[in-house]
């Protein structure tokens, strides 16, 4: 008897135990775990409740559909052109004769107790400008002669001298500028303006990137994602040599109407997912397919600058068929005035520490100005003798600023002259889209090293190019992990003393 | 002593809102009490106007010692008080009187007593907020705080430098306390002799030396400092306005010179441009009209987006439209009509490249709210544009690379409004703007056309000096 009950309990146990590992109830068991890890996903990933009315008003579906700002704004679309490894202020805007004095010299103490510097060691010795600067224009803007075109259009620019950041290294201060935030997640400024304002051009992406200079930007492509926002808003990055973009072509065999076909089923099919689960990503998912299928029209037309007279290449300075910034410069403003809300520009290879010939303040920075100083000036008269200025932002500047002190990398003396990283101080500008032409905002210290008024933050220049699309930075959220997000997240302030 | 009853006035803004509510309340059930029903609230009054006269008498203590430190108008002060003492002094009156059943005579009192409070605490409200404060941000005429009549620079150097430049900064940032309404530390700076006589701690402005002056002292204090002025939480002086502060005190405080006899260091010369820029010649980009509009036709508003048209409002707070044709190249009866639809609420349009007809001119003549309209790269011919001489709201038009001609253009004698034109790659040059300017007196015109110097640096690279690249070569 007892052997025997023995043995049934054991039986049991084997046949419990084989409960627990049957298919049916591994699937089982399967099904509602991973069920329940997609829903947790989905529900703290995208708050598509608080979102939900947004997505609504596209009918479902049309996310990129033009949408109206806060207030009436002073810009339509941006062109933001960043100088990614910074370029060094105290070479083109910011400038300082007493600093040429104290060239050679020690740093004194004073400015390097408690402070931390990315490269710089021991004592450096302090570096005179290593160019000639004029006061241009009516309103006397100080500009070097490494940027002799642009001198010439001084009096449409606004400059900010005094802008601060605290990251020191380049992709954290690459975040900082275009996210808001220096580290990874945040959606960028032109996704946020994306996601705000539309796109006016139905056939094109509302964001477009554009990179030259031999590399990307250091903190890659997160600084024209869209982190939390649906993945329709991120920046569509094209490349400036080849095909714009890759795959634009119909394969083989199948022609338009075809493509179209099978674009109608797949998003039929995303439709009846949409409506059963309501993720936002799956109307982002749908709004590509159109946008790609737009996009193989009107992509090849408006990125080919071969059919641009020869006036404009001239004033550009382009060459078809390279890559190169100019080329970037040309193709934004096509972009703009087919309606495309923000046009990001990175150009690589601004870094001027003086380690080599090719970030020598006196060297490889000046050949870098001439290739941005050409186009850019060409982009400001091309926008105006278009009437696009008063309506297009243009925004120029690194993620920091360079030291008044030459760089002594690990106490060494290096070959070429060049300057370390700087938070403290630091020149972008802006103009057009409603801003004050010719005037400078904030001012440094004798020698460049900190700002002294007018201070200015990443934060301050993201609120005022949200201010001039129409927007308040304080209201134009995005619900996401149960609170509400914005560009500039606590900070900004928007700079009323540049905005006309 | 002095900071004890410093400290018991600052009760008083509190304390204030008991007799108020309380004696509103009184009298409110007596009058309620008359009817049959509420009789028995009769029984409440004396106990009502007691507490009310006794937190009255308490507001008239603290109230006397808030006046002792002297910040305020003493006309004002004046008034308030006495005031204030009648009302506690009438709600006193008022008990007596309905302990001893003289009910006919409660019934005046409490009528002299409303009135006696809603005047006291109008003259309270004066005193903490300013005159007229009430009709603030209310009516947009007169009986703000401070008039906005600062005069426009038009040269920043031929202005004067207090009155046009200074003085406005005072307005803006120091009267609301220090003029005629309130004199906080007993200073006044809306005048040349209270400027210069200065507050309680003397003398404010040591001309030529900002950095002893305490108006300017003061004013870099950090935020938080006690002393700090505009004190924490009123609009701040900018550092701009400081920095013109800083310059005017150093350059000998005057009152009568201009700005050009005055030197000008550092960034002076760049501010006061900025004053300049932000007054005259100042373009209002992207405007729309000042009427209100109902809102478009939704229906209309679709179908053009079904077409292909952006059409979307200017601002979500506005019922005018933008709407954008880019992807049209031409456009059909449908779309005129579905223009005519909504004719009141369009006020940009952008067609670039479209090739016009008759029908299209004549729809888009009737948007007469139109303020912008580039139809730069059309195809359009003059009899086509002079159609739209109606639109007589029209701030910008956009011709540039279109075939019209001087003569087209000048029959366009309507818009008189027309402040930005577009001309560049057409055949009409700079020879013809004293007759634009004649029909559109306005105007500023762009002919375009803008060329780039060419310099021998444009293509050529800088290379390294000999020496140093043979050291690299060494290093190598």
């Amino acid at each position: 008897m007892s052997k025997r009950s023995n043995k049934n309990i054991i039986q049991e146990a084997n046949l419990e135990t084989s409960h627990q590992i049957t298919r049916k109830y591994f699937f089982k068991e399967c099904f509602s775990g991973i069920g329940a890890m997609a829903l947790g996903s989905m529900v703290g990933g995208c708050d598509w409740l608080g979102s939900k009315d947004r997505f609504d008003q596209f009918g479902n579906s049309n996310p990129l559909m033009a949408q109206a700002p806060h207030f009436i704004g002073k810009a339509k679309s941006v062109i933001y052109l960043h100088m990614a490894g910074a370029p060094s202020q105290l070479e083109l805007f910011d400038y300082k004769p007493e600093l040429l004095k104290l060239d050679g010299q020690d740093c004194p103490q004073s400015l390097l107790e408690g402070k931390k510097f990315a490269f710089i060691r021991g004592v450096p010795k302090m570096l005179g400008p290593q160019a000639i600067f004029k006061q241009r224009g009516q309103s006397g803007a100080w500009i070097s002669d490494n940027l002799p075109h642009l001198a010439t259009v001084a009096d449409e620019i606004s400059f900010l001298k005094a802008v601060q950041t605290d990251q020191f290294n380049h992709g954290p201060a690459q975040l900082l500028m275009h996210t808001g935030s220096a580290r990874l997640g945040r959606p960028s400024i032109g996704a946020w303006a994306t996601y705000g304002l539309g796109s006016e051009n139905s056939n094109l992406p509302g964001f477009v990137v554009l990179t030259s200079g031999g590399n990307n930007p250091d903190a890659g492509k997160s600084v024209w994602g869209n982190g939390f926002l649906p993945s329709v808003y991120q920046g569509v990055q094209c490349r400036s040599e080849g095909d714009p973009v890759l795959f634009l072509k119909d394969p083989a065999g199948i022609d338009r109407d075809l493509r179209k076909a099978s674009i109608d089923a797949i998003n039929e099919a995303n439709q009846l997912t949409y409506n059963e689960f309501k993720d936002p990503e799956t109307i982002a998912r749908m709004a590509q397919y159109e946008m790609a299928f737009k996009m193989q029209i009107s992509v090849p037309d408006v990125m080919n600058i071969n059919d641009e007279p020869a006036y404009i290449h001239e004033m550009y300075g382009t060459e078809p068929g390279t890559t190169s910034f100019a080329n970037n410069v040309l193709l934004a403003r096509k972009l703009v005035e087919k309606g495309v809300r923000f046009v990001q520009l990175f150009d690589w290879g601004w870094d001027s520490h003086g380690t080599d010939v090719k970030n020598a303040v006196d060297i490889g920075l000046v050949n870098k100005c001439r290739s941005i100083d050409k186009p850019i000036t060409a982009l400001l008269l091309d926008l105006k003798q278009r009437g696009l200025l008063d309506e297009t932002l243009v925004v120029w500047g690194g993620e920091f600023g360079r030291t008044p002190m030459q760089e002594n990398r690990d106490g060494k003396t290096l070959p070429f002259k060049g300057r370390d990283h700087h938070t403290e101080a630091f020149t972008t500008w802006m103009a057009g889209g409603g801003i004050k032409q010719g005037t400078s905002f904030g001012e440094t210290d004798e020698i460049g090293y900190s700002a002294i008024n007018g201070k200015v933050t990443a934060h301050d220049m993201q609120a005022t190019i949200l201010n001039q699309l129409g927007f308040d930075h304080e209201k134009l959220v995005y619900p996401f992990q149960g609170r509400s997000f914005r560009l500039t997240d606590v900070h900004g302030r928007v700079i009323n003393e540049i905005i006309a | 002593m002095e900071t004890i009853i410093n400290f018991i006035g600052h009760f008083h803004p509190v304390l204030v809102h008991l007799p108020i509510g309380i004696l509103l309340f009184a009298i409110l059930m007596q009058l309620i009490s008359q009817w049959e029903k509420f009789n028995q609230l009769t029984n409440a009054l004396p106990f009502a106007y007691l507490l009310g006269a006794i937190s009255a008498v308490f507001s008239c203590l603290t109230g006397l010692a808030l006046a002792n430190n002297g910040d305020y108008d003493a006309d004002l002060i004046f008034k308030h008080q006495w005031l204030g003492i009648s009302v506690a002094l009438f709600s006193l009156t008022g008990y007596y009187f309905i302990k001893n059943n003289r009910t006919v005579y409660l019934k005046w009192l409490s009528y002299l007593l409303l009135l006696l409070i809603i005047i006291t605490g109008h003259l309270g409200g004066t005193l903490t907020h300013g005159v007229g404060y009430l009709t603030i941000g209310v009516s947009k005429e007169e009986g703000g705080l401070i008039k906005n009549d600062n005069p426009i620079i038009t040269n920043a150097q031929e202005a004067l430098v207090y009155k046009d430049i200074i003085q406005p900064i005072l307005k803006d940032k120091c009267y609301g306390c220090h003029s005629a309404i309130k004199q906080k530390g007993k200073l006044r700076l809306d005048e040349k002799e209270w400027i210069l006589k200065g507050g309680e701690d003397g003398i404010i402005i040591h001309a030529g030396e900002a950095m002893t002056s305490t108006i300017y002292k003061n004013i870099l204090l950090d935020p938080v400092d006690e002393q700090h002025m505009p004190p924490k939480g009123k609009p701040q002086i900018t550092d701009q306005e400081r920095m013109l502060l800083e310059w005017w005190i150093n350059t000998g405080a005057s009152f009568d010179k201009k700005v050009k006899e005055l030197p000008q260091t550092n960034s002076i010369p760049n501010i006061l441009l900025a004053l300049q820029n932000n007054n005259v010649n100042k373009i209002e980009v992207l405007s729309i009209p000042k009427k209100e509009v109902a809102p478009a036709d939704e229906k209309a508003v679709n179908g053009l987006r079904n077409k292909g048209v952006t059409v979307v409002n200017v601002a979500i707070n506005s019922n005018y439209l933008n709407a954008n044709f880019i992807t049209l190249s031409h456009t059909s009866d449908t779309i005129h009509d579905l223009i005519r639809d909504i004719k009141e609420n369009l006020v940009w349009i952008k067609m670039p490249g479209m090739q016009f007809t008759d029908a299209l001119s004549e729809a888009i003549a009737g948007c007469t709210s139109l303020t912008r309209l580039s139809i730069n790269n059309a195809r359009i011919s003059d009899e086509q544009l002079s159609k739209l001489n109606s639109l007589n709201e029209l701030q910008y038009l956009n011709l540039v690379n279109t075939k019209i001609t001087l003569a087209g253009l000048l029959k366009l004698t309507n818009l008189k409004k027309l402040n930005q034109l577009y001309l560049g790659q057409t055949s009409i040059t700079a020879e013809g703007l004293n007759k634009i300017k004649s029909v559109f007196p306005n105007v500023k015109v762009d002919f375009g056309n803008y060329q780039i110097e060419k310099l021998i640096t444009d293509t050529q690279l800088v290379k390294a000096p000999e020496k140093i690249s043979v050291k690299i070569t060494e290093k190598k």
